[in-house]
């Protein structure tokens, strides 16, 4: 297995770079339409133009467990956000339910706003670690939507059940929310309390429609060559299985 | 130094990460040795993130009630509930054990802990009911699409065998249509990971640093 891993990393690695540099030259790199990632640059908008400030959530997981791509994807939209959000000083606030995440979206905050050139608009408080159980972050973050008067609130990352009470919560406070999970069972809840949805692998492609570098653009061109590679595996296998 | 300041979190990240994911391809001695001993930090490091978060909490929640916030007394609760704890489970009573395994950290958490996160996971049942509600208010062919296969399944869930037909119709659903699906976006979040690793890997997403 750790062979057959080794073998695809070696054959995705020269795909990338091949596409980066047509994207790089102009050839290709036009991405789909995705509606949740226009909502989300919408939602830095509205906050800077309320005053209101912007939830953002990571997810459940932390870095370092099984969820770790999720919640790289939730803190790459992080900073992309707290960019924007720190040029034009709309109010971000964070929340966390797990502890190792904490200093990096703290650290991601507090550089945004060190760029812009006004790190005394950084407060780490408004990075908050809720609790490290998912059900009692949920609550936690329930009372924060329905408590605080936010512009919007952007929550990608992992998600289980939980997510439930702060989506409910959130859909009847009449907050407008963004939501990307990779869970199957949660994305049913998540379709059906958020406005715009990241459709699992979405979420991990949020970056790139914000910062639309060529090799970010590229590494999405390789995901779609490698789904038609697995589909055609699939289709041949199947068809293989049923003639012999 | 700003040079530093921008490679050189680049640098470890990329490296330590390296040296983790070939001692899963390659059986080497010495890359399994320093595998084990970065993951071995990361450990300690998730643990002493732990202490961060504590003082985090104390932060947000102590400034909530100095300035006297819209329900400020709940944030005196939550930090009076988590001195207690730390009271009560820290400190090593003689033939009992400290921290989590001490019988008085036990009896909170069996009995008040426990009881409340059940009472939060049976909340969860109300909150699918109006989360239906709100999916029954048709926004587009999607939402009426999905409203359709609920009912179906639901009808085919409660008819318990009366209507075989209803029974047949929900397992097909589930099995064809719904597998397929939940089959497609677990393919795709596997090759999205693998890639948001390889972008990781370059240094192209590096939430960590500049």
């Amino acid at each position: 297995m750790e062979t057959i891993g080794l073998v695809l990393l070696l054959i995705a690695l020269p795909v990338l770079f091949f596409l980066a540099a047509r994207v790089g030259s102009g050839e290709t790199g036009q991405l789909r339409s995705l509606p949740a990632a226009r909502e989300v640059a919408d939602t830095v908008a509205r906050a800077a133009e309320s005053g209101r400030p912007l939830h953002v959530s990571v997810g459940v997981g932390g870095v370092g467990g099984s969820v770790t791509a999720e919640t790289w994807a939730g803190l790459t939209l992080l900073a992309e956000l707290a960019d924007e959000a720190a040029a034009c000083e709309a109010p971000l606030v964070v929340t966390v339910a797990d502890a190792t995440v904490l200093p990096l979206a703290q650290d991601i905050l507090r550089r945004a706003y060190d760029r812009h050139g006004h790190p005394e608009g950084y407060d780490p408080t408004r990075v908050r670690f809720v609790a490290p159980e998912p059900l009692a972050y949920a609550a936690g973050v329930a009372g924060l939507l329905k408590r605080e008067p936010l512009s919007g609130s952007v929550m990608v990352g992992s998600f289980g059940e939980e997510y439930l009470l702060m989506g409910e919560t959130g859909a009847r406070a009449g907050v407008p929310q963004v939501v990307g999970a990779t869970d199957a069972r949660t994305l049913s809840l998540v379709y059906a309390t958020a406005d715009e949805t990241f459709v699992g692998e979405e979420m991990f492609a949020a970056g790139a429609y914000t910062r639309r570098l060529a090799i970010q653009i590229a590494s999405l061109l390789t995901q779609d060559v490698a789904r038609w590679v697995v589909i055609a595996a699939i289709v041949l296998l199947t068809i293989f299985r049923v003639l012999f | 130094m700003a040079v530093l300041r921008r490679y050189l979190p680049t640098a470890v990240a990329i490296s330590v990460g390296l040296f983790v994911l070939l001692r899963v391809f390659l059986p080497i001695g010495l890359l399994d040795a320093m595998g084990v001993y970065f993951i071995n930090m990361a450990v300690l490091i998730a643990a002493i993130a732990l202490f961060l978060g504590l003082i985090n909490v104390l932060r947000v929640h102590s400034r909530r009630i100095l300035d006297r916030q819209p329900q400020w007394f709940f944030s005196f609760v939550l930090m009076a509930s988590m001195l207690i704890v730390l009271a009560i489970g820290l400190p090593a009573l003689p033939g009992q054990p400290a921290g989590p395994a001490q019988p008085a950290v036990r009896w909170i958490f069996d009995n008040i802990q426990a009881p409340l996160q059940a009472s939060l996971s049976a909340l969860l049942v109300f909150l699918v009911v109006t989360a239906a509600l709100r999916l029954s208010r048709l926004r587009s062919l999607e939402s009426a699409l999905m409203l359709l296969v609920v009912l179906l399944v639901l009808a085919g869930q409660v008819a318990l065998g009366l209507v075989p037909l209803l029974a047949n119709i929900k397992d097909w659903i589930l099995d064809v249509p719904v597998m397929a699906g939940v089959r497609g976006i677990l393919l795709g979040v596997a090759l999205g990971a693998i890639l948001t690793g390889i972008r990781l890997f370059l240094g192209v997403e590096r939430p960590y640093g500049d």
